[in-house]
């Protein structure tokens, strides 16, 4: 297919459906609404359903239905409305079922504003809900990536039975760029018949299948928190990505930064380099798993003399990117939470006062 | 480049015209171009910006560099600027009994951004109006006479106005190209045809105007200088727009 123009929140929605997601359940809020208004024009034409839910905590339990069935299921919101559904997605993750949720983050706390925001990354990667779980998170940086994310976030669900989630900050969801949506992403779904409730006649089975999080018994509890982490721990393997910037040669500074800020601060790079100064990215893909390893190793280089967090939020990845450092070098941050979003000028003029500090 | 430029028929828009199409199909864009090439050829203009619906991207982002070129933009008042809140400015009905030589009126996308303009009926009352659809082919739902045919249905039944002019805004970005261009007119023609609607200008980017083949057109060409950006692209010196 040749490339059209979009905005985030609708490809996102067309990205969905090449992925063979056809239920989509959502409560509107901005800065994501358009999803909704892409997919109640195009489910109608794959035969897909789109509901609108009466509020966020409806719709997180309408994904924890369809995903029990193991069918493929969406939603899409925005910060307030991710922390209405997070007791579901602890439900979901806890029950292990496979299912995407979708975060175009705003400001915040509370009803914040209607910008772009980072200050998701917390309630992305650390829990949200209760519970020993977590999300496997991924942060596009632009439309296309958006689209391949969305594609591939599907099958990762179904890999690790979980929910998995996509952080793009408002500013991706609203932009529009070119894309194309490609073929070879799309995964059909599989053993969806070993656990899910999809009807015993349906499969041809006798074994009933259950989906619950409730666990009474101490010892069956602990086990299926064992599964979870083994499954995490697994990932932390397998399912690591991350960008690297301009780190072949040497470099003064390793900027840190995801999504739209990393565009900003690619654009910085580059005008740096004109004027002769190396900085290196590194750029995380995931949240979680966390791209540690190629942060330390990016920041043990003997070139890199400072470490920065550059963040749409008041110091949240940052703790992640010291953990990585494990102590070895210091990382400062540099962000800011209100909607405006550093010029590629002001990230340049910060990193040249730091490396000259 | 200048000889081309020249032979090119001149826009004759004046009075109100509401500038509407899907969403994201260039409309800020084009309003925002208009008033700087109309306010350059001598005429007194005003943009009004009704998106009510998209908080991102409007008019409202390019109102300095408007304002210095002498164009009066109608607003909200500051304050409710990053309000995700439905305001109309109540100057944009006074604007609409007096207008200036050209008024333009930035609607939002979809039949949901016109729905505003039949809150403004009383205004809009016995007075000439252009209503314009831009179309970009490239857009999710008007790639296609059919897809182009079926929003401006829509449009009108939201508006209770009739839609009198068509825009094609071709674009894929930096992806764009001459051919895409060509691509735009040729569909614009065709719904044209279909509709029995007049084909107002088709816009180019300013980078593409040496490489057009002008002849090819029976329209008007609006330069267009992008101005809705993203924060890691610079946008276009505004300051050095002559007025």
């Amino acid at each position: 297919m040749a490339k059209v123009l979009m905005k985030g929140n609708e490809a996102i929605g067309e990205a969905a459906i090449r992925a063979g997601c056809l239920n989509y359940f959502a409560y509107p809020i901005t800065p994501q609404s358009e999803v909704a208004e892409y997919l109640v024009k195009r489910m109608p034409e794959v035969n897909g359903v789109f509901l609108q839910g009466e509020s966020e905590v409806a719709v997180g339990y309408m994904i924890f239905g369809a995903a029990a069935c193991g069918e493929r299921v969406m939603t899409t919101s925005s910060s307030p409305g991710v922390s209405l559904m997070s007791e579901a997605i602890s439900y979901i993750a806890g029950a292990r079922c496979p299912a995407v949720f979708v975060n175009i983050v705003r400001g915040g706390p509370g009803l914040g504003g209607i910008l772009p925001s980072q200050g998701d990354y917390f309630q992305a990667t650390k829990g949200g809900g209760h519970g020993d779980y977590h999300l496997l998170v991924m942060a596009p940086d632009g439309v296309q990536e958006a689209v391949e994310m969305t594609m591939m976030a599907f099958p990762l669900a179904e890999k690790y039975r979980g929910p998995v989630m996509i952080l793009g900050d408002g500013l991706i969801g609203q932009m529009m760029e070119p894309v194309e949506f490609p073929d070879n992403l799309y995964v059909p779904p599989t053993n969806k018949d070993d656990w899910a409730t999809n009807g015993m006649d349906r499969r041809g089975s006798t074994k009933k299948n259950i989906v619950k999080s409730l666990y009474l018994d101490p010892k069956v509890l602990n086990q299926n928190n064992l599964t979870l982490k083994a499954q995490y721990d697994q990932m932390k393997r397998e399912e690591i990505r991350f960008e690297a910037y301009n780190t072949d040669g040497d470099y003064q500074a390793l900027i840190v930064s995801y999504g739209t800020m990393s565009r900003v601060c690619k654009t910085a790079i580059d005008n740096m380099k004109a004027q002769g100064l190396e900085i290196g990215m590194i750029r995380p893909k995931t949240l979680f798993p966390f791209p540690e390893k190629a942060i330390h190793d990016a920041a043990a280089k003997e070139s890199c003399k400072k470490v920065v967090s550059i963040e749409m939020s008041m110091g949240q990845m940052i703790e992640d990117v010291e953990r990585s450092l494990k102590g070895k070098r210091e990382v400062t941050w540099f962000g800011q939470c209100g909607g405006d979003i550093y010029t590629p000028e002001e990230v340049a003029e910060h990193v040249m006062s730091l490396i000259a500090s | 480049m200048t000889n081309k430029f020249d032979k090119l028929p001149e826009i004759s828009l004046n009075g109100i015209v509401i500038i509407c199409g899907n969403y994201g199909s260039g409309k800020t864009e084009t309003s925002v171009n208009l008033a700087f090439n109309r306010k350059q050829a001598g005429l007194d203009v005003a943009i009004a910006d009704l998106d009510l619906v998209n908080p991102y991207f409007r008019t409202r982002e390019a109102r300095d560099a408007l304002r210095d070129c002498g164009i009066n933009v109608v607003l909200p008042e500051a304050k409710y600027m990053q309000a995700d809140l439905p305001i109309l400015a109540r100057e944009v009905s006074g604007a609409i009994r007096n207008p200036p030589d050209l008024l333009i009126l930035d609607a939002g996308g979809d039949d949901v951004g016109v729905t505003v303009l039949a809150a403004l009926g009383d205004a809009f009352a016995g007075r000439k109006i252009t209503m314009i659809q831009v179309i970009n082919p490239f857009r999710p739902f008007t790639d296609s006479v059919k897809g182009c045919l079926k929003i401006m249905e829509e449009i009108e039944y939201t508006s209770k106005l009739k839609i009198t002019g068509l825009v094609s805004n071709s674009n894929l970005m930096e992806l764009t190209s001459p051919d895409d261009i060509y691509r735009g007119y040729e569909l614009i023609q065709e719904v044209s045809m279909q509709s029995g609607r007049e084909v107002k200008f088709i816009t180019a980017d300013v980078k593409f105007l040496p490489l057009l083949d002008m002849s090819r057109f029976e329209v008007p060409v609006l330069p267009i200088q992008r101005r809705l950006l993203p924060p890691w692209k610079s946008s276009c010196q505004l300051s050095k727009i002559k007025n």
